[in-house]
């Protein structure tokens, strides 16, 4: 097991320490092997994406031991890339220029990335867009710079914080697709938080599910899809098996309450 | 139904009826353009008119027709007493916003310089600051350093507390990814933050322009030197109106050319910042 990329063990995270504390992520421990696609599957709120801010040094832990790359995590490392709900690109710059950021800001030789940065906006189809700003870009086409912006710098890691959710649901089910293209070529390690069952079945090789209060892994599901992978698996009765049995750890982990309050809905 | 189909499509790939946008958008403008234009003619004439017709003595009211031939005899004088003016105006208003973004940047990276003077100056924002006036007059004497340091005084609130606020307002987002990225501070500001916050940098030089145009007259009116200000205070005292009315229409002209610079900047800015 040593040669795992992430080791997680028990790690915790409580806000407020002192009488008011809250424990938001209790013991969670994992390992993550070289270039695995992870999902981490959770409703709003349970705090994966509090883990996954962990996993890229953007918060702190509050105990157990978390290594990246045989490294402790203390902060922001630049082996690890990170892409956001949100887009985030500066409306001043170009879809090439925004990709071209974190070269500027790591003071990296731009002319050699350049070429780089030109074949990663190719590869997801924005090659006549390179030159636009961000406002003439449609939302998935702005998502698309910002992954190529996280791949540009090579990073060994990539931190994926539900991109996806503000796109609509077409576009979303393409970038699904896209991302498991790049990802076959570049073969990173992928952590990627979603609340989308299906989404998470699709694109990972294990699916770690988050629940309770404070939340803890609840469930760790292997998907063994071969790759490359196309829509036609998600008809597959081993696929919907897989998400069935996920929805029920989701259910399991609210707690009953939610459960019952469902079922009033349900039959209201 | 695989006709109606067709047809849908066809209709869709014909070229939209020539109710053409141009003309739309020329309307558009003659009603923003010639408008207030014809808005503000139609006051001058009825001034005309009514002084005429009324027979108001031209101290109390001359009617426009006299000021424009009083400017034509005076505007030599008029245009040796709008340079003072109009440097002042400027070099206040440069320092204003020098200063102004300066005190802008203390105040964000500096949560006690924040809390020791932000709400001072919004307070200061707030209160009537012509009143000052006098005491710059006191502390700098009659000379132009009074009249400058008294523009840049009232100047420079509305622009630090607008690029305060930009440099505050910048997307929470973008700042962690240049956390994730480990960018330094200096990296994020010169990267992130101070490009995010010109716009509202901007609309503070807008008010800052006309607030130092309006010290600068203040201190004129007060020291009673030079400027155009001088020049109206001192046609008052001979009961000039014509001239008053001249020298006002001289500033009101400057002033909104200065206004238009700022204005042409700001143009510059977002095309820049929008690449359109």
């Amino acid at each position: 097991m040593s040669t795992a990329y992430i080791e997680a063990d028990r790690i915790r995270k409580i806000y407020n320490p002192g009488p008011e504390a809250v424990e938001a992520l209790s013991s969670i421990s994992f390992t993550v092997q070289p270039g695995e696609f992870i999902s981490i599957l959770g409703p709003s709120g349970c705090g994966k994406s509090t883990l996954l801010m962990m996993v890229g040094g953007l918060e702190s832990l509050s105990a157990g031991r978390l290594l990246v790359g045989g490294r402790a995590i203390e902060g922001p490392r630049t082996d690890i890339g990170v892409i956001f709900q949100d887009p985030t690109l500066l409306p001043w710059k170009t879809a090439l220029d925004n990709v071209l950021f974190p070269i500027h800001i790591l003071k990296k030789p731009k002319a050699e990335y350049r070429e780089r940065a030109e074949a990663l906006l190719r590869m997801v189809g924005l090659q006549s867009a390179m030159g636009q700003r961000p406002h003439q870009l449609s939302g998935g086409m702005k998502q698309r710079v910002a992954i190529c912006r996280a791949l540009v710098y090579e990073p060994e890691l990539l931190l994926m914080d539900e991109p996806f959710s503000a796109l609509d649901a077409i576009s979303r089910d393409e970038m699904n697709v896209e991302l498991l293209e790049i990802w076959d070529k570049y073969r990173k390690t992928v952590l990627f938080v979603t609340h989308s069952i299906r989404e998470a079945v699709f694109l990972s090789d294990r699916v770690l599910v988050m629940g309770g209060r404070p939340a803890t892994i609840v469930s760790d599901v292997r998907c063994p899809f071969p790759r490359p992978r196309d829509f036609a698996i998600g008809e597959s009765k081993e696929f919907n098996e897989i998400c069935k049995f996920l929805r029920e750890k989701i259910e399991e982990g609210y707690g009953r309450r939610r459960r019952g309050a469902g079922l009033e809905r349900a039959t209201a | 139904m695989k006709e109606e189909a067709a047809t849908t499509v066809e209709r869709a790939a014909e070229p939209l009826p020539a109710e053409s946008p141009r003309a739309r958008f020329d309307l558009l403008r003659t009603k923003q353009i010639v408008l207030p234009i014809a808005t503000a003619a139609a006051f001058l004439i009825l001034w005309e008119i009514a002084v005429r017709v009324a027979r108001i003595p031209s101290v109390i009211l001359p009617p426009p027709s006299e000021v424009y031939d009083t400017f034509l005899r005076t505007y030599p004088l008029l245009l040796q007493h709008a340079v003072p003016t109009m440097i002042e105006t400027v070099v206040g208003f440069a320092l204003a916003t020098v200063l102004g973004v300066a005190l802008a940047v203390v105040i964000t990276y500096s949560p006690t310089w924040r809390a020791a003077l932000y709400p001072n100056l919004v307070l200061f924002q707030l209160i009537p600051k012509i009143a000052l006036a006098p005491l710059f007059i006191v502390w700098l004497g009659i000379g132009m350093e009074s009249r400058l340091a008294f523009a840049l005084f009232i100047t420079f609130f509305p622009i630090v507390i607008s690029m305060a606020t930009g440099l505050a307002e910048v997307d929470r987002a973008m700042l962690r990814l240049c956390r994730a990225l480990t960018a330094t501070e200096w990296q994020v500001f010169v990267n992130v933050r101070f490009p995010y916050s010109l716009p509202y940098l901007f609309s503070g030089m807008k008010i800052g322009m006309t607030m130092a145009m309006i010290g600068v007259i203040v201190g004129e009116f007060i020291t009673a030197q030079e400027g155009l200000g001088y020049i109206i205070i001192f046609a008052t005292s001979r009961s000039e109106t014509a001239v008053i009315i001249a020298a006002i229409g001289l500033l009101c002209a400057l002033g909104l050319a200065l206004y238009g610079v700022v204005v042409l900047a700001e143009l510059a800015m977002k095309r820049w910042y929008y690449g359109r």
